[in-house]
């Protein structure tokens, strides 16, 4: 009887394994591509050991196709639109929670109905605004209409500054502290697991975000990352001849930053999508 | 202290909701000033015979993205609900493809999707079956599905860890006591698992909805443009398309509102189907 237990287990083990690695094959197969010599890549038969490993395409890959430009580009856009919509998104959400002022609810709800709107319903007005503010193909333009989607953001952080006890807003607000003070010194310390949970979601949301950098950000000096990962799935070889093992490598470097901060922020990834008040 | 967030709320996202609207009765290069055109965008639109094309493909990408979704992360997480030295790194595996971009993945899996040489059409060959002679991509049929398998993998990951969190909220004494009173694995996952599990299905679909929609446009972009014979024309990449190579904003934003319409209206069935969903024995 134990023995078949263990077995059992033993058993279910190994599928579990084998399907994990079916399910991270892909990701595995580009990592491998990318230290590959272009005529393995090209091989009759598929292949996914390296015979050789050749790190010079991460050089080409670097140099020629994302560019430090580009990286930095990317970095500016996921620093500064998470780090604004942050700010507004804790100071939203600490109004609409302790302080009591005409129309809370409708804001709230208003929030609450911009969830179900996906971004790209609204892509084409977004476009239209942002232009008009002559923001196109600047960074002010690819940052601040990201940074405005505070819907979700605002009621994750009302939803856990909820739980914080009303006495001790009650007791500072006598002692004459301001609504800002309270935010620094109170609400921000406390409610760290919330903003661990919103930055799990928005930074790797934002570093992979497409659709708006294309529209707002097209130009060389404003382009991100995803753009020129895309412009590689549509097989433009950068005005050079860039190899294909180099082409995975320029992807690798794009991806493998966000997996591993996945991976170890995953716990906080699920907080923020359960206490979302999506329920 | 709300007043930045409102204000900016407003601009970016309020008045671009009702701004949709409001632009769908113009007709606009973006240049110039707008030209007043009534409800013409909406007359042209059911006639145009793209918008009935690409309208079916997107409920089909999203049907076939949404479900297989909650399906199978749910499969996957009973899957891996279960302790042993080394099951970090195994969920690791599972996990991974959550972070990577469609476009990067876009990348790799044009590679798999390859004619003749691609590892799937090998694969393919290896079974015994022909590959479609055009590639997964190119091959009409093949295409749409072939770019909901690459979505599905970006997604499944969210799915098996929300569902992760719910299979540990079912108590081990409820599953056990099944078991003793002789329910089989399919009737523990029918009257135990899957009521257990209801509110997070909702959250699962929801998520996957808002996926889904989102996604129609990276890949198709990325990998199809619209083809073959419009057969991964989705109504989001063709908005897209309506304004930024056609220079029809109005047009555009008379789409956009097709496309709201249509996610209030699948938001909806998801409403009614909830209460099916957490209906508890």
């Amino acid at each position: 009887m134990r023995l078949s237990r263990r077995t059992l287990k033993a058993v279910r083990i190994f599928f579990a394994t084998a399907v994990g690695i079916v399910l991270a094959g892909p990701l595995i197969y580009l990592i491998a591509g990318s230290l590959m010599s272009s005529a393995q890549v090209d091989a009759a038969t598929p292949q996914f050991i390296p015979s050789s490993f050749h790190f010079d395409d991460y050089v080409q890959g670097w140099n020629q196709v994302l560019q430090a430009r580009t990286f930095l580009n990317s970095v500016i856009f996921v620093v500064f639109a998470v780090g604004i919509q942050w700010a507004l998104c804790i100071s939203g959400g600490l109004a609409i929670t302790k302080m009591r002022f005409r129309g809370r609810t409708a804001i709230t709800a208003m929030f609450a109905v911009s969830l179900f709107i996906p971004v790209v319903t609204t892509v084409i007005p977004v476009f239209v605004v942002t232009n008009q503010f002559g923001l196109i193909n600047t960074y002010p333009g690819l940052i601040i209409p990201i940074a405005a989607q505070t819907g979700f953001g605002t009621l994750l952080f009302r939803q856990y500054i909820v739980t914080m006890p009303q006495e001790l807003f009650d007791a500072a607000r006598m002692d004459g502290a301001g609504w800002w003070l309270l935010l620094r010194r109170l609400v921000v310390p406390l409610a760290r697991p919330a903003t661990a949970a919103y930055l799990a979601i928005s930074v790797i949301t934002a570093w992979n975000m497409y659709l708006w950098p294309l529209l707002a950000a097209n130009a060389p000096h404003v382009e991100t990352l995803s753009e020129i990962v895309a412009a590689i799935g549509q097989g433009d070889n950068f005005g050079y001849n860039v190899s294909v093992p180099a082409q995975f490598a320029a992807t690798v470097i794009t991806v493998v930053p966000m997996v591993i901060a996945f991976l170890l922020v995953q716990p906080a990834f699920v907080r923020g999508l359960t206490g979302s008040g999506v329920e | 202290m709300i007043g930045p967030n409102v204000i900016l709320f407003t601009i970016f996202v309020g008045i671009p909701i009702l701004g949709a609207f409001a632009l769908s009765l113009f007709a606009w290069t973006l240049s110039g000033s707008p030209t007043w055109v009534g409800l013409a965008n909406y007359t042209a639109m059911f006639k145009d015979p793209l918008v009935a094309i690409s309208v079916k493909n997107t409920l089909y990408f999203v049907a076939m993205g949404v479900l297989p979704t909650v399906f199978i992360s749910l499969g996957l997480a009973m899957l891996i609900n279960f302790n042993f030295r080394g099951i970090t790194i195994v969920r690791s595996l599972y996990l991974v493809p959550a972070a990577v971009s469609l476009a990067a993945s876009a990348v790799i899996w044009q590679y798999i999707y390859a004619p003749k040489l691609g590892l799937l059409s090998y694969l393919f060959n290896q079974v015994g079956i022909t590959p479609p002679l055009d590639g997964f991509l190119f091959t009409p049929g093949w295409a749409l599905p072939s770019l909901d398998v690459v979505c599905i993998w970006t997604a499944l990951p969210i799915g098996i860890l929300l569902y992760l969190a719910a299979l540990q909220r079912i108590p081990e004494s409820v599953i056990e006591a099944a078991t003793l009173d002789g329910a089989g694995w399919f009737r523990r996952v029918r009257y135990v698992i899957w009521p257990g599990v209801s509110n997070m299905t909702l959250l699962v679909a929801i998520i996957s909805l808002v996926t889904f929609t989102a996604s129609g446009f990276d890949l198709v972009n990325i990998l199809t443009k619209g083809q073959p014979i419009f057969g991964t024309e989705t109504l989001i990449y063709y908005i897209y398309f309506s304004a930024v190579n056609n220079s029809e904003w109005g047009y555009a934003a008379a789409l956009s509102v097709l496309q709201f319409v249509i996610i209030v209206g699948i938001l909806g069935l998801l409403a009614s189907a909830r209460r099916f969903l957490v209906r508890r024995p």
